[in-house]
Protein backbone atom coordinates (compact mmCIF):
# COMPACT_ATOMS: atom_id res chain seq x y z
CA UNK A 1 0.00 0.00 0.00
CA UNK A 2 1.23 3.04 -0.67
CA UNK A 3 2.54 5.25 1.99
CA UNK A 4 1.11 9.47 2.95
CA UNK A 5 3.40 11.71 3.25
CA UNK A 6 2.64 15.31 4.22
CA UNK A 7 3.72 18.44 2.98
CA UNK A 8 3.35 20.98 4.48
CA UNK A 9 4.83 24.96 2.70
CA UNK A 10 3.26 28.21 2.33
CA UNK A 11 4.82 28.27 -1.23
CA UNK A 12 2.43 27.40 -3.73
CA UNK A 13 5.61 26.38 -6.55
CA UNK A 14 7.35 24.35 -3.64
CA UNK A 15 3.88 22.29 -2.97
CA UNK A 16 3.28 21.81 -6.09
CA UNK A 17 6.80 21.05 -6.68
CA UNK A 18 6.80 18.64 -3.97
CA UNK A 19 3.58 16.69 -4.80
CA UNK A 20 4.86 16.44 -8.47
CA UNK A 21 8.18 14.20 -6.94
CA UNK A 22 6.02 12.35 -4.72
CA UNK A 23 3.20 11.26 -7.51
CA UNK A 24 5.67 10.58 -9.70
CA UNK A 25 7.92 8.28 -6.73
CA UNK A 26 3.85 6.98 -5.76
CA UNK A 27 3.42 7.75 -2.64
CA UNK A 28 0.33 9.54 -1.77
CA UNK A 29 1.14 13.12 -1.38
CA UNK A 30 -1.33 15.53 1.52
CA UNK A 31 -0.91 19.34 1.58
CA UNK A 32 -1.25 22.00 4.34
CA UNK A 33 0.19 25.45 3.79
CA UNK A 34 1.19 26.39 7.20
CA UNK A 35 1.99 25.04 10.38
CA UNK A 36 -1.56 25.19 12.01
CA UNK A 37 -2.90 23.96 9.39
CA UNK A 38 -0.08 21.27 9.04
CA UNK A 39 -1.10 20.13 12.76
CA UNK A 40 -4.55 19.44 11.86
CA UNK A 41 -3.79 17.75 9.07
CA UNK A 42 -1.86 15.08 11.29
CA UNK A 43 -4.58 14.94 13.62
CA UNK A 44 -6.77 13.75 11.33
CA UNK A 45 -4.90 11.50 9.14
CA UNK A 46 -1.77 10.54 10.44
CA UNK A 47 0.91 10.46 7.42
CA UNK A 48 4.31 8.23 7.03
CA UNK A 49 6.42 11.19 6.37
CA UNK A 50 6.39 15.02 6.87
CA UNK A 51 7.89 17.03 4.35
CA UNK A 52 8.26 20.54 6.67
CA UNK A 53 8.69 24.15 5.54
CA UNK A 54 10.38 26.36 8.21
CA UNK A 55 9.57 30.30 7.64
CA UNK A 56 5.77 30.21 7.30
CA UNK A 57 2.84 32.53 8.60
CA UNK A 58 0.51 31.07 11.17
CA UNK A 59 2.68 28.26 13.40
CA UNK A 60 6.24 28.28 11.97
CA UNK A 61 7.76 24.82 10.85
CA UNK A 62 9.64 25.08 14.05
CA UNK A 63 6.54 25.15 16.26
CA UNK A 64 5.24 22.20 13.81
CA UNK A 65 8.45 20.33 14.49
CA UNK A 66 8.56 20.61 18.15
CA UNK A 67 5.26 19.70 19.11
CA UNK A 68 5.53 16.52 16.87
CA UNK A 69 8.96 15.50 18.30
CA UNK A 70 7.47 16.09 21.84
CA UNK A 71 3.87 14.28 21.21
CA UNK A 72 3.63 10.47 22.30
CA UNK A 73 1.03 10.21 19.32
CA UNK A 74 2.62 11.74 16.44
CA UNK A 75 6.81 11.78 17.81
CA UNK A 76 7.56 8.64 15.27
CA UNK A 77 6.65 10.22 12.57
CA UNK A 78 10.27 11.05 10.49
CA UNK A 79 10.40 14.62 8.85
CA UNK A 80 12.34 16.16 6.45
CA UNK A 81 12.64 19.57 7.01
CA UNK A 82 12.66 21.37 3.81
CA UNK A 83 13.36 24.93 3.52
CA UNK A 84 15.81 27.89 3.02
CA UNK A 85 16.80 28.36 6.42
CA UNK A 86 20.61 27.43 6.83
CA UNK A 87 20.57 23.95 8.94
CA UNK A 88 23.02 25.68 11.62
CA UNK A 89 20.17 28.63 12.76
CA UNK A 90 18.18 25.67 12.88
CA UNK A 91 19.94 23.82 15.00
CA UNK A 92 20.90 27.20 16.88
CA UNK A 93 17.11 27.74 17.31
CA UNK A 94 16.49 24.08 18.88
CA UNK A 95 19.13 24.34 21.15
CA UNK A 96 17.88 28.44 22.43
CA UNK A 97 14.37 26.88 22.61
CA UNK A 98 16.06 23.48 24.41
CA UNK A 99 17.54 26.09 27.15
CA UNK A 100 14.03 27.98 27.30
CA UNK A 101 11.60 25.57 27.42
CA UNK A 102 14.25 22.84 29.12
CA UNK A 103 14.44 19.51 27.92
CA UNK A 104 15.65 18.24 24.58
CA UNK A 105 14.14 17.51 21.19
CA UNK A 106 15.82 15.39 18.93
CA UNK A 107 17.49 16.59 15.60
CA UNK A 108 15.55 16.30 12.38
CA UNK A 109 16.15 13.00 10.35
CA UNK A 110 17.35 14.85 7.47
CA UNK A 111 17.57 18.32 6.74
CA UNK A 112 17.53 19.59 3.01
CA UNK A 113 17.96 23.17 1.71
CA UNK A 114 16.05 25.30 -0.87
CA UNK A 115 16.54 24.60 -3.78
CA UNK A 116 16.87 20.83 -4.61
CA UNK A 117 16.91 18.30 -7.39
CA UNK A 118 13.76 15.86 -7.60
CA UNK A 119 15.97 13.30 -7.50
CA UNK A 120 17.53 14.70 -4.08
CA UNK A 121 14.65 14.93 -3.16
CA UNK A 122 13.13 11.52 -3.91
CA UNK A 123 15.72 9.53 -2.63
CA UNK A 124 15.75 11.32 0.86
CA UNK A 125 12.16 10.63 1.13
CA UNK A 126 13.08 6.56 -0.08
CA UNK A 127 15.55 6.77 3.00
CA UNK A 128 12.95 7.12 5.11
CA UNK A 129 10.08 5.18 3.71
CA UNK A 130 11.74 2.57 1.78
CA UNK B 1 -1.12 43.50 28.46
CA UNK B 2 1.70 41.95 26.76
CA UNK B 3 3.39 41.90 23.75
CA UNK B 4 4.01 37.65 22.56
CA UNK B 5 3.53 38.88 19.13
CA UNK B 6 4.20 41.75 16.70
CA UNK B 7 3.68 42.12 12.89
CA UNK B 8 6.98 43.94 11.37
CA UNK B 9 5.77 45.63 8.03
CA UNK B 10 8.28 46.77 5.70
CA UNK B 11 9.39 47.64 1.91
CA UNK B 12 12.73 47.63 3.13
CA UNK B 13 13.45 50.84 1.74
CA UNK B 14 12.25 52.53 5.12
CA UNK B 15 12.63 49.60 7.62
CA UNK B 16 15.25 47.40 8.47
CA UNK B 17 16.78 45.15 10.12
CA UNK B 18 17.97 47.66 12.77
CA UNK B 19 14.59 48.78 13.44
CA UNK B 20 13.75 44.79 14.34
CA UNK B 21 16.82 44.61 16.45
CA UNK B 22 15.82 47.66 18.41
CA UNK B 23 12.55 45.98 19.17
CA UNK B 24 13.94 42.97 20.18
CA UNK B 25 14.36 43.93 23.83
CA UNK B 26 10.92 43.05 23.83
CA UNK B 27 12.28 39.22 24.23
CA UNK B 28 12.71 40.68 28.01
CA UNK B 29 9.33 41.66 28.21
CA UNK B 30 6.86 38.46 26.88
CA UNK B 31 7.54 38.55 22.81
CA UNK B 32 7.54 34.74 21.31
CA UNK B 33 6.81 35.76 17.78
CA UNK B 34 7.49 37.90 15.03
CA UNK B 35 5.69 38.16 12.02
CA UNK B 36 7.14 39.98 8.47
CA UNK B 37 4.94 41.45 5.81
CA UNK B 38 6.06 42.90 2.75
CA UNK B 39 3.46 44.41 0.49
CA UNK B 40 4.32 45.10 -3.32
CA UNK B 41 1.84 47.52 -4.37
CA UNK B 42 0.28 46.43 -7.18
CA UNK B 43 1.25 49.41 -9.45
CA UNK B 44 4.90 47.75 -9.52
CA UNK B 45 3.62 44.64 -11.42
CA UNK B 46 0.55 46.02 -12.89
CA UNK B 47 -0.48 45.67 -16.48
CA UNK B 48 1.23 47.85 -19.25
CA UNK B 49 0.70 48.59 -22.48
CA UNK B 50 2.25 46.24 -24.52
CA UNK B 51 4.20 44.23 -21.54
CA UNK B 52 1.00 42.64 -20.01
CA UNK B 53 0.80 41.99 -16.05
CA UNK B 54 4.16 42.17 -15.12
CA UNK B 55 5.13 38.05 -13.41
CA UNK B 56 8.48 38.25 -13.89
CA UNK B 57 9.34 41.22 -11.78
CA UNK B 58 6.59 39.83 -9.22
CA UNK B 59 9.22 36.88 -9.09
CA UNK B 60 11.96 38.64 -8.85
CA UNK B 61 10.44 41.43 -5.72
CA UNK B 62 8.68 38.38 -3.91
CA UNK B 63 12.07 36.41 -3.69
CA UNK B 64 14.17 39.31 -3.05
CA UNK B 65 11.59 39.92 -0.43
CA UNK B 66 12.23 36.54 1.13
CA UNK B 67 15.51 36.65 0.69
CA UNK B 68 16.02 39.16 3.51
CA UNK B 69 12.96 37.89 5.19
CA UNK B 70 15.13 34.13 5.74
CA UNK B 71 17.97 36.27 6.14
CA UNK B 72 16.49 37.85 9.22
CA UNK B 73 14.37 35.15 10.42
CA UNK B 74 17.66 32.94 10.76
CA UNK B 75 18.70 35.27 13.25
CA UNK B 76 15.47 35.55 15.32
CA UNK B 77 15.03 31.73 15.20
CA UNK B 78 18.83 31.60 16.52
CA UNK B 79 17.14 33.67 19.65
CA UNK B 80 14.52 31.01 20.38
CA UNK B 81 12.28 33.10 18.92
CA UNK B 82 9.16 31.76 16.27
CA UNK B 83 8.89 33.36 12.66
CA UNK B 84 6.74 33.93 9.98
CA UNK B 85 6.74 35.86 6.87
CA UNK B 86 4.18 37.05 4.24
CA UNK B 87 4.82 38.63 0.74
CA UNK B 88 2.16 39.76 -1.35
CA UNK B 89 1.23 41.78 -4.64
CA UNK B 90 -1.76 43.74 -2.66
CA UNK B 91 -2.19 47.20 -0.93
CA UNK B 92 -0.70 48.08 1.77
CA UNK B 93 -3.47 49.32 4.31
CA UNK B 94 -6.07 46.28 3.42
CA UNK B 95 -2.80 43.47 3.33
CA UNK B 96 -1.92 44.93 6.65
CA UNK B 97 -5.70 44.32 8.20
CA UNK B 98 -5.90 41.40 6.84
CA UNK B 99 -3.01 39.48 8.37
CA UNK B 100 -3.69 41.53 11.62
CA UNK B 101 -6.71 39.16 11.21
CA UNK B 102 -4.94 35.86 10.64
CA UNK B 103 -2.15 36.68 12.85
CA UNK B 104 -3.59 38.71 15.88
CA UNK B 105 -0.28 40.62 16.84
CA UNK B 106 0.23 42.69 19.93
CA UNK B 107 1.78 45.54 18.29
CA UNK B 108 1.99 46.18 14.59
CA UNK B 109 5.68 48.15 13.14
CA UNK B 110 5.37 50.19 10.38
CA UNK B 111 7.94 52.74 8.81
CA UNK B 112 6.20 56.03 7.68
CA UNK B 113 4.41 56.64 4.51
CA UNK B 114 6.24 58.11 1.71
CA UNK B 115 2.94 60.01 -0.59
CA UNK B 116 2.91 63.60 -0.91
CA UNK B 117 1.92 66.63 0.50
CA UNK B 118 -1.44 66.29 -1.67
CA UNK B 119 -1.65 62.73 -1.46
CA UNK B 120 -1.84 63.02 2.38
CA UNK B 121 -4.48 65.97 1.75
CA UNK B 122 -6.49 64.30 0.16
CA UNK B 123 -6.21 60.70 1.26
CA UNK B 124 -4.51 60.76 4.93
CA UNK B 125 -1.35 59.07 5.78
CA UNK B 126 -1.36 55.38 5.96
CA UNK B 127 -0.87 55.12 9.48
CA UNK B 128 -3.37 57.60 10.03
CA UNK B 129 -5.47 54.72 8.03
CA UNK B 130 -4.44 52.09 9.92
CA UNK B 131 -5.34 52.87 13.33
CA UNK B 132 -8.52 54.59 12.17
CA UNK B 133 -9.08 50.66 11.00
CA UNK B 134 -7.45 48.83 13.95
CA UNK B 135 -7.26 48.62 17.32
CA UNK B 136 -4.07 47.25 17.55
CA UNK B 137 -1.33 49.50 19.35
CA UNK B 138 0.94 50.84 16.13
CA UNK B 139 5.26 51.54 16.06
CA UNK B 140 5.42 53.90 13.55
CA UNK B 141 9.04 54.30 12.85
CA UNK B 142 10.55 57.19 10.31
CA UNK B 143 12.16 57.10 7.18
CA UNK B 144 16.10 55.91 7.27
CA UNK B 145 17.92 58.05 7.16
CA UNK B 146 21.97 59.31 7.65
CA UNK B 147 21.35 61.62 10.70
CA UNK B 148 18.15 59.53 12.07
CA UNK B 149 19.68 56.78 13.55
CA UNK B 150 17.43 53.95 15.24
CA UNK B 151 18.18 54.03 19.08
CA UNK B 152 19.50 50.74 20.17
CA UNK B 153 17.32 50.68 22.81
CA UNK B 154 14.12 52.16 21.97
CA UNK B 155 12.29 51.58 25.10
CA UNK B 156 15.07 52.69 27.52
CA UNK B 157 13.82 56.48 27.91
CA UNK B 158 10.10 56.66 26.30
CA UNK B 159 8.23 60.02 27.00
CA UNK B 160 4.48 59.21 27.25
CA UNK B 161 2.36 62.55 26.12
CA UNK B 162 -1.32 62.26 27.78
CA UNK B 163 -4.57 64.63 27.71
CA UNK B 164 -5.98 62.45 29.73
CA UNK B 165 -8.21 61.33 27.40
CA UNK B 166 -9.68 57.40 27.91
CA UNK B 167 -7.20 56.37 25.42
CA UNK B 168 -4.68 57.68 27.88
CA UNK B 169 -5.79 55.33 30.65
CA UNK B 170 -5.47 52.66 28.10
CA UNK B 171 -2.43 53.75 27.20
CA UNK B 172 -1.50 53.49 30.91
CA UNK B 173 -2.27 49.43 31.27
CA UNK B 174 0.09 48.79 27.77
CA UNK B 175 2.88 50.54 29.26
CA UNK B 176 2.20 48.59 32.47
CA UNK B 177 2.73 45.28 30.35
CA UNK B 178 6.46 46.88 29.07
CA UNK B 179 7.59 47.34 32.67
CA UNK B 180 10.38 44.67 32.05
CA UNK B 181 11.87 46.48 29.45
CA UNK B 182 11.35 50.13 29.86
CA UNK B 183 14.32 51.76 31.60
CA UNK B 184 12.43 55.27 32.88
CA UNK B 185 9.79 56.38 31.08
CA UNK B 186 8.94 60.96 31.24
CA UNK B 187 5.50 61.30 31.25
CA UNK B 188 4.30 64.89 29.90
CA UNK B 189 1.39 66.59 30.12
CA UNK B 190 0.87 70.04 27.74
CA UNK B 191 -1.16 72.67 29.12
CA UNK B 192 -2.38 74.95 26.61
CA UNK B 193 -0.93 78.34 27.08
CA UNK B 194 -4.84 79.33 26.53
CA UNK B 195 -5.76 77.84 30.13
CA UNK B 196 -3.15 79.90 31.81
CA UNK B 197 -4.81 83.26 30.31
CA UNK B 198 -5.47 84.92 34.06
CA UNK B 199 -3.37 88.03 35.39
CA UNK B 200 -3.34 86.47 38.90
CA UNK B 201 0.03 84.51 39.07
CA UNK B 202 -2.15 82.24 41.53
CA UNK B 203 -4.76 81.07 39.26
CA UNK B 204 -1.57 80.23 36.42
CA UNK B 205 0.17 78.13 39.42
CA UNK B 206 -3.28 76.55 40.97
CA UNK B 207 -3.58 75.41 36.78
CA UNK B 208 0.44 73.92 37.02
CA UNK B 209 0.02 72.73 40.80
CA UNK B 210 -3.20 70.67 39.73
CA UNK B 211 -1.80 69.03 36.77
CA UNK B 212 1.43 68.22 38.48
CA UNK B 213 -0.66 66.61 41.35
CA UNK B 214 -2.11 64.38 38.28
CA UNK B 215 1.14 63.40 36.71
CA UNK B 216 2.08 62.27 40.47
CA UNK B 217 -0.47 60.07 40.80
CA UNK B 218 0.04 58.79 37.47
CA UNK B 219 3.97 58.35 38.71
CA UNK B 220 2.87 56.41 41.76
CA UNK B 221 0.45 54.50 40.01
CA UNK B 222 3.04 53.45 37.57
CA UNK B 223 5.84 52.64 40.18
CA UNK B 224 3.81 50.57 42.10
CA UNK B 225 3.36 48.08 38.95
CA UNK B 226 7.12 48.41 38.52
CA UNK B 227 8.00 51.39 36.42
CA UNK B 228 10.23 54.36 36.91
CA UNK B 229 8.45 57.45 35.67
CA UNK B 230 9.40 61.31 35.93
CA UNK B 231 6.54 63.69 35.28
CA UNK B 232 6.96 67.22 33.63
CA UNK B 233 4.72 69.80 33.04
CA UNK B 234 4.98 71.69 30.09
CA UNK B 235 3.37 74.67 28.81
CA UNK B 236 2.66 75.14 25.05
CA UNK B 237 1.87 74.35 21.87
CA UNK B 238 1.04 70.54 22.32
CA UNK B 239 3.46 69.39 19.36
CA UNK B 240 6.38 71.72 19.60
CA UNK B 241 5.99 70.94 23.26
CA UNK B 242 5.85 67.20 23.29
CA UNK B 243 8.85 67.14 20.74
CA UNK B 244 11.00 69.49 23.02
CA UNK B 245 10.14 67.35 26.16
CA UNK B 246 12.00 64.29 23.92
CA UNK B 247 15.42 66.13 23.23
CA UNK B 248 15.29 67.35 26.26
CA UNK B 249 15.19 64.12 28.19
CA UNK B 250 16.57 62.03 25.30
CA UNK B 251 13.70 60.43 24.24
CA UNK B 252 14.17 57.31 22.68
CA UNK B 253 10.58 56.88 21.56
CA UNK B 254 7.42 58.74 21.61
CA UNK B 255 4.09 56.59 23.28
CA UNK B 256 0.67 58.75 21.75
CA UNK B 257 -3.21 57.68 22.38
CA UNK B 258 -4.94 58.27 19.58
CA UNK B 259 -8.86 58.32 19.46
CA UNK B 260 -10.73 57.53 17.08
CA UNK B 261 -12.75 60.53 16.81
CA UNK B 262 -9.02 62.49 16.24
CA UNK B 263 -8.10 60.12 13.65
CA UNK B 264 -11.31 61.01 11.55
CA UNK B 265 -10.66 64.64 12.18
CA UNK B 266 -7.35 64.60 11.55
CA UNK B 267 -8.06 64.21 7.96
CA UNK B 268 -9.46 67.66 7.59
CA UNK B 269 -7.94 69.53 10.83
CA UNK B 270 -4.85 67.71 11.87
CA UNK B 271 -4.30 65.55 14.72
CA UNK B 272 -1.41 65.68 17.64
CA UNK B 273 -1.05 61.65 17.00
CA UNK B 274 -1.12 62.32 13.06
CA UNK B 275 1.61 65.68 13.21
CA UNK B 276 3.67 63.63 15.39
CA UNK B 277 3.60 60.12 13.72
CA UNK B 278 3.85 62.00 10.46
CA UNK B 279 6.72 64.60 11.63
CA UNK B 280 8.64 63.52 14.69
CA UNK B 281 12.39 62.07 14.41
CA UNK B 282 11.15 60.04 16.94
CA UNK B 283 9.85 56.35 16.68
CA UNK B 284 6.08 56.74 17.92
CA UNK B 285 3.93 54.27 19.29
CA UNK B 286 0.15 55.17 18.82
CA UNK B 287 -2.20 52.84 21.10
CA UNK B 288 -5.74 53.71 19.52
CA UNK B 289 -8.74 53.92 21.68
CA UNK B 290 -11.88 51.21 21.96
CA UNK B 291 -13.42 51.45 18.34
CA UNK B 292 -16.76 51.94 20.48
CA UNK B 293 -15.32 54.93 22.48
Amino acid sequence: MSKKVLVVDDDPDVRSFVVTVLEENEYIPLVAQDGVEGFEVIQKDPPDLVILDVLMPRGSGIRLYRKLRTDKKFNKIPIIMFTGIAQRSFLKSQKALDEFKGGEVPKPDIYLEKPVEPEELAEAVKKKLG
Amino acid sequence: MKIKKLLFVTKFEELCYDALNSLLALRGAALEHVVFLNVIERDKVAMKRGSGYLKEEEVKLKETANIRFIDWAENLFEMGLEVGAYMEVSTLIPEILKVVKKESPDLIVIGRSHKGPLEHLYAGSDVIELIRRTDIPTLVFKHMKDDNIVPEKLFERPLFATNWSETGKKTVEYIKGLKEVIGEIHIIHVVKESALKSSDTHEVQKVRKTERKKLDNLCDELEEAGVNARPHVYVGEPQKEIEKAAKEYQATMVILGSSEKAAILERWMGSISKNIADNSIYPCLLIPGDKTV
